[in-house]
């Protein structure tokens, strides 16, 4: 559900479009939970897409953090889709800047954690302000990395942007592209098919 | 770019050269100042004024800061450009003068960023 692509290694010609397109394959694991059954272990086809860019920008003191929701909850950036037939491909870049952010869903649990006990993010703590955290320059906002799933009422997304030390103030620009994606389902995809397919896992999947 | 000049003679002494640009930090790239005709020397401050968000541990709040002092003698003209590669205003670009004189002509450019 969210991937921080690494920097390519070697370019390809033609180039390759870097988001979904109409006539691709996508497969819901059987990991999505049966709250969300129309997307849950279901195949789809991308019958209509339309990219739409969002900028979110916050400034703020040294030291200290906003919790920027993704979802459509009342005080949310509404970047959720609202209809079960939609599925959100957002794209995530930063302008430069001395701050990170780390990612949680829901909203207590982050994504990037170590196994050792105490290996969770924490914008309090001068060094797990650090664990999982994304900088500026891991997406830039001109070649975004980070990408991310939504359907409908799956769990809000929470960015924690951090403005680290060393600052008096920063402003911080999260460079958002929405690829809305209209899916047409298929009940039988063939061999070809599945294997071509996009595979969208569940939070729960990357967080072992 | 941006450019504009101004004589430094606002009410309150504050002159605003470019407004705030929600998703982008304002890059001056040229400051000159010409203080030829001058009554007295001209005390500049380059000043960053910026709303912040409502954070974890503060309001929303509107915020100064003073990111560049010139002192310009009285029968000189000033001009920087290089200096201001570094320099960053998050918010709305202003200038400050300690007294206010016609005869002293500001002109800024910038960048967004």
């Amino acid at each position: 559900m969210i991937e921080l692509k690494p920097t390519p290694l070697a370019t390809v010609s033609p180039g390759v479009p870097k988001l979904l397109q109409e006539g691709y394959y996508v497969r819901f694991t059987e990991a999505w939970p049966a709250e969300l059954s129309p997307v849950r272990g279901r195949f789809f086809q991308i019958a209509e897409t339309n990219e739409v860019p969002y900028d979110v920008f916050h400034t703020l003191p040294t030291n200290d953090y906003r919790d920027v929701d993704l979802s459509n909850a009342a005080s949310g950036e509404n970047l959720y889709p609202e209809n079960v037939s939609t599925l959100y491909e957002v794209i995530l870049g930063f302008k430069p800047g001395n701050y990170l952010t780390q990612f949680f869903i829901p909203a207590t649990e982050a994504l990037s954690r170590l196994e050792a006990p105490g290996m969770n993010p924490s914008p309090t703590s001068a060094t797990l302000r650090y664990l999982g955290a994304r900088k500026p320059e891991d997406s830039p906002y001109e070649d975004k990395r980070i990408f991310m799933y939504f359907v409908k009422n799956v769990e809000p997304t929470i960015l924690r942007v951090l403005v680290d030390t060393g600052i008096d103030f920063e402003k911080c620009v999260l460079g958002f592209t929405v690829n809305k994606c209209r899916l047409s389902h298929i009940a039988a995809p063939n061999a070809e098919q599945l294997r071509l397919a996009k595979v969208i896992r569940y939070y729960s999947e990357l967080r072992w | 770019m941006p450019s504009l000049t101004q004589t430094m003679v606002a009410p309150g002494l504050i002159t605003v050269f470019a407004a705030e640009r929600g998703n982008a930090k304002i890059i001056p790239s040229l400051i000159m100042v010409d203080n030829v005709l001058g009554a007295q020397d001209a005390i500049i401050t380059v000043v960053d004024r910026f709303t912040t968000s409502a954070s974890n541990g503060a309001a929303a709040a509107v915020t100064t800061a003073n990111r560049l002092g010139i002192n310009v003698s009285m029968a000189a003209c000033v001009s920087m450009r290089d200096e201001l590669k570094d320099m960053e205003i998050l918010g709305q670009l202003e200038l400050l003068i300690g007294t206010a004189d016609a005869n002293c002509i500001v002109t800024v450019a910038w960048d967004f960023k």
